[in-house]
């Protein structure tokens, strides 16, 4: 089959590989139809995340038709449409019983990694480096589901691919990152970050009973997107704007009382703290540049909520932790924990309350996705998403 | 006790001993030390199922090839005494081992009788508190030498890590039916250090098979 394959910093690229197999009782194996590139891919084409190898195959968002079934699965059968969640979760453990999915103690093969860096290890998760399982992704024509009596969410109405592609990760990415934010009716929400989980964190605020979302990103595209949802714009990239000083001008002086921080470890900052951790992270003397959040720990409100959906990998600098305590806020974080949120947000698709497909900018054939990694971490294009179809052999548009 | 404080709904007895040596008059202990050509693994996991059935689970000697790394034959000798291979052909380690303590749903304890490996160690199942599951703690003593590069030859991990993955595949295996692994998955060409980096990830050794009815 074809697959889009990780062959170091930088370098990505479509090969054969061997088609694969069932491994395990409760497997399947999975036609994939769908799958996109998450802006948390730009990360490893980034190499910012340690444990990655030359021939991982690439891709944690996908969809598709069930091929084949391992003996002990018994809900999902040949021609079942599902989509996948990126994290691989057991459902037995103490964890996915308390409903911490992403916290699953059973589905990571390589645990000792992680548990060497964090303390413990997290799930499993498709195509994101060895100390996360080293499990191959769904950028690819075909991809090998563990524990498919437990993730994949089966599609049973005729809304296209593009409809639900995103229960994947990014669309309750984004509204578990507004539940994490512990909105109140009538809430002001500050959102940095606009590109795709940025989005449908927009969104899930506005579900959750924000009045206002302000949003924060540099790229016209994305603003505009904000913008169509209804939420309040904040360029940080004009040279007269301050993202501290607009967000206490929209909210009386007082800050918003959640901020949400969808952008994570490489952020880009217009300051000289942004100087600060290129430098430091070049010298591997820090490993994140975590400019978002020391602006969000300073922008929140007393008493208000930080929740954090970007990713973050290990050390991190010059975070004002007094401000933190000083205001005595709460910080919410982590990888989604996916199978609590994938049914109700599929019904909120099929009841035609959200079309998650509106932030597609680009559609691609597997050949077509090297470049488009460059494209998009160049931002370049206008991408605000790709999404590939692993079977054609020309791109839709 | 104190008898002035005594609001504490959900708390259980403070114990007077704990698995493994944890507890010992209510203070915590930590695991033995390391000496010359001995070393200790102290390693416990949280599991969601009953102490009886994980003890079963254990004491079914002839049953840990399908989830102790690189245990290829368990053959019972007795009622207490089994005899142990590991590793494949050409290439193994054989031993005799004898059970020294048997307490149904509660307590396993063990040591080599001769062969190629010195060793002995003990396993505990006891309710952990509030009802969270069972919690299996493992103390193995490995006295090692010459045994001890063989093992590492033959395993790809260090004796004490090998004791820590092989509570945690059994955990996977009882919680799950299953052992988590990746081996035999696609994967582009993994250039010249792909070797390298997948020792240093332990993605060398191989997984057990977890039960009889693996896909194939």
């Amino acid at each position: 089959m074809k697959a889009v394959c990780w062959m170091g910093k930088s370098k990505i690229e479509t090969l054969d590989v061997a088609d694969p197999t069932l491994l395990n009782p409760h497997d399947t194996i999975i036609k994939v139809t769908r799958t996109a590139i998450c802006g948390s891919d730009l990360h490893l084409f980034d190499g910012f995340i340690p444990t990655m190898e030359a021939g991982d195959i690439l891709g944690h968002e996908f969809m598709g038709i069930v091929e084949e079934v391992g003996p002990d699965v018994t809900n999902l059968k040949r021609g079942d449409r599902v989509v996948v969640p990126f994290t691989i979760a057991c459902g037995s453990c103490f964890f996915c019983k308390k409903q911490f999915w992403s916290a699953c103690d059973n589905s990571n093969p390589n645990a000792h990694l992680m548990e060497a860096a964090y303390g413990y290890s997290g799930s499993g998760l498709f195509g994101y480096s060895h100390m996360m399982g080293g499990y191959a992704g769904g950028q690819a024509q075909y991809v090998r589901v563990p524990f498919a009596n437990v993730g994949p969410l089966k599609i049973e109405n005729d809304l296209p691919d593009e409809k639900v592609l995103f229960l994947s990760d990014i669309f309750p990415t984004g509204y578990m990152a507004a539940e994490n934010a512990q909105i109140e009716p009538g809430d002001t929400v500050a959102i940095w970050g606009c590109g795709p989980v940025g989005q449908f964190a927009i969104a899930s605020a506005f579900m959750l009973g924000a009045a206002r979302v302000i949003a924060i990103d540099r790229l016209p595209e994305r603003l505009e997107l904000a913008r169509s949802l209804g939420a309040v714009t904040v360029d940080y990239s004009h040279e007269d704007v301050s993202v501290l000083t607009a967000l206490k001008d929209l909210t009386g002086g007082i800050g918003p009382d959640s901020c949400i921080d969808a952008v994570g470890l490489e952020a880009h900052s217009t300051e000289l703290q942004g100087i600060y951790d290129e430098i430091k992270t070049k010298l591997m003397l820090e490993t994140d540049r975590p400019s978002v959040l020391r602006q969000a720990i300073q922008a929140v409100r007393k008493g208000g909520t930080l929740s954090i959906p970007g990713v973050y990998g290990g050390l991190l600098d010059k975070v004002p932790f007094g401000a933190a305590f000083g205001k005595g806020i709460t910080m919410k974080m982590g990888q989604t924990n996916m199978h609590k949120y994938m049914k109700p947000l599929l019904e909120r698709i099929e009841n035609g309350q959200i079309d998650p497909s509106y932030i597609i900018s680009h559609r691609i054939t597997l050949e077509e996705a090297p470049k488009m990694y460059e494209i998009w971490r160049d931002k370049k294009d206008r991408v605000t998403k790709i999404v590939i179809d692993p079977w054609a052999e020309k791109s839709a548009a | 006790m104190l008898n002035s404080f005594t609001e504490k709904p959900n708390a259980e007895t403070l114990p007077q001993s704990g698995s493994a040596g944890t507890i010992l008059n209510g203070r915590y202990l930590a695991p033995p030390e390391d000496n010359d050509h001995q070393r200790w693994v102290r390693t416990s996991a949280l599991i969601q199922s009953s102490p009886e059935d994980l003890y079963r689970r254990w004491r079914d000697v002839e049953s840990a090839p399908h989830w102790q790394e690189q245990i290829s034959k368990v053959t019972r000798t007795g009622d207490t005494t089994s005899h142990w291979v590991m590793g494949a052909t050409g290439k193994t380690l054989e031993w005799d081992s004898e059970v020294l303590a048997d307490e149904p749903g509660k307590r396993i304890a063990w040591r080599t009788i001769g062969g190629d490996s010195e060793n002995a160690g003990e396993v505990i199942f006891e309710a952990a508190p509030g009802g969270h599951g069972t919690i299996v703690t493992v103390l193995q003593e490995l006295k090692l030498g010459k045994f001890g590069n063989a093992w590492e030859t033959l395993m790809d991990r260090n004796p004490k890590q090998s004791v820590i993955e092989n509570l945690r595949h059994f955990k996977a295996l009882a919680e799950t039916g299953e052992i988590p692994r990746t081996e035999g998955q696609p994967h582009g060409p993994r250039g010249a250090i792909g070797q390298i980096k997948k020792s240093m990830y332990g993605e060398r050794v191989k997984i057990p098979t977890g039960n009889d009815r693996r896909a194939s």
